[in-house]
């Protein structure tokens, strides 16, 4: 019954506070980015620092805005795949 | 848990999904590419990387994360039978996207003005490449983010935020990578 399991994957929707919360994270996590490009630090750190905020904000948007908080193997799947790519660019940044 | 299960539990269409994972690898496998090249000439590439517009890209995320949020609200507010307000939040999103496209505009100008262009060095091939690619699905989303607008049924905003998110999406992992890994 299509109608039926679409009602039904409306009401597992968040709440709005968690997508206000979850837009202030990624404002605060870009702010965070750009601050990490600014400090005096090895690249290595910078580098690896300025991915591990990237993937936190992925993380957000695939849980708050794309809605995977409620499906917690899906979300889990692309974390793992994201963080896969993540140390992927990082190994290459590092050669 | 059964496979069928497993894919009933994504949100919205399946299809959308297909999407937002196609869309995914192919930008993935550009920056995967773009870190490869960075191998043959990485002082280059990080010359070359020193000519960009970073303070706009930044700007810019925020510009992105912010039309995002209002994207989801939007399909909220729809679901709570709010139509004027995620009508009104749709449309912000679609400036926001549109502001976007003028940041990214500027940039492009201000490179021009320089002389730089996507034979100037392989750095500007790719960095044309994906995010003039990436750009183009900000175009397109906007669009789609307006006519979900006027056609306002849930599913069909539903669809719109996600491909919406999915610019989001490719647009944090682009960033970093293009613009900050010197």
């Amino acid at each position: 019954m299509p109608l039926t399991s679409s009602f039904s994957k409306y009401s597992r929707r968040r709440p709005p506070d968690f997508l206000t919360f979850a837009w202030l994270a990624l404002l605060a996590l870009s702010f965070a980015s750009a601050l990490l490009t600014r400090l005096a630090l090895p690249p290595q750190i910078v580098g690896g620092g300025i991915l591990l905020l990237a993937l936190a904000k992925a993380r957000v948007i695939l849980a708050r805005y794309l809605d995977l908080a409620d499906s917690p193997a899906w979300l889990r799947g692309f974390t793992i795949v994201l963080a896969g790519f993540s140390i992927l660019v990082f190994a290459l940044y590092l050669v | 848990m059964s496979d069928a299960s497993l894919i009933d539990e994504l949100p919205g269409e399946l299809l959308m999904w297909v999407l937002i994972v196609s869309e995914l690898l192919v930008f993935g496998a550009g920056l995967i590419a773009f870190m490869g090249v960075r191998l043959t000439d990485p002082a280059g590439f990080a010359e070359a990387q020193a000519h960009l517009y970073r303070t706009g890209a930044a700007l810019n995320t925020a510009v992105l994360v912010t039309s995002g949020f209002l994207a989801a609200q939007a399909l909220h507010w729809r679901r709570a039978a709010r139509r004027g307000a995620a009508r009104l939040a749709l449309i912000g999103a679609a400036a926001l996207g549109v502001l976007f496209l003028v940041i990214k505009g500027a940039e492009y100008a201000g490179k021009a003005a320089q002389g730089i262009s996507y034979e100037t060095h392989p750095f500007f091939m790719f960095y044309y490449l994906l995010t003039g690619f990436h750009a183009a699905h900000v175009a397109a989303g906007a669009g789609i983010l307006l006519l979900v607008a006027w056609r306002d049924d849930p599913r069909n905003i539903e669809a719109g935020a996600q491909f919406w998110h999915m610019v989001d999406l490719v647009w944090i992992m682009l960033f970093p990578v293009i613009y900050l890994l010197g």
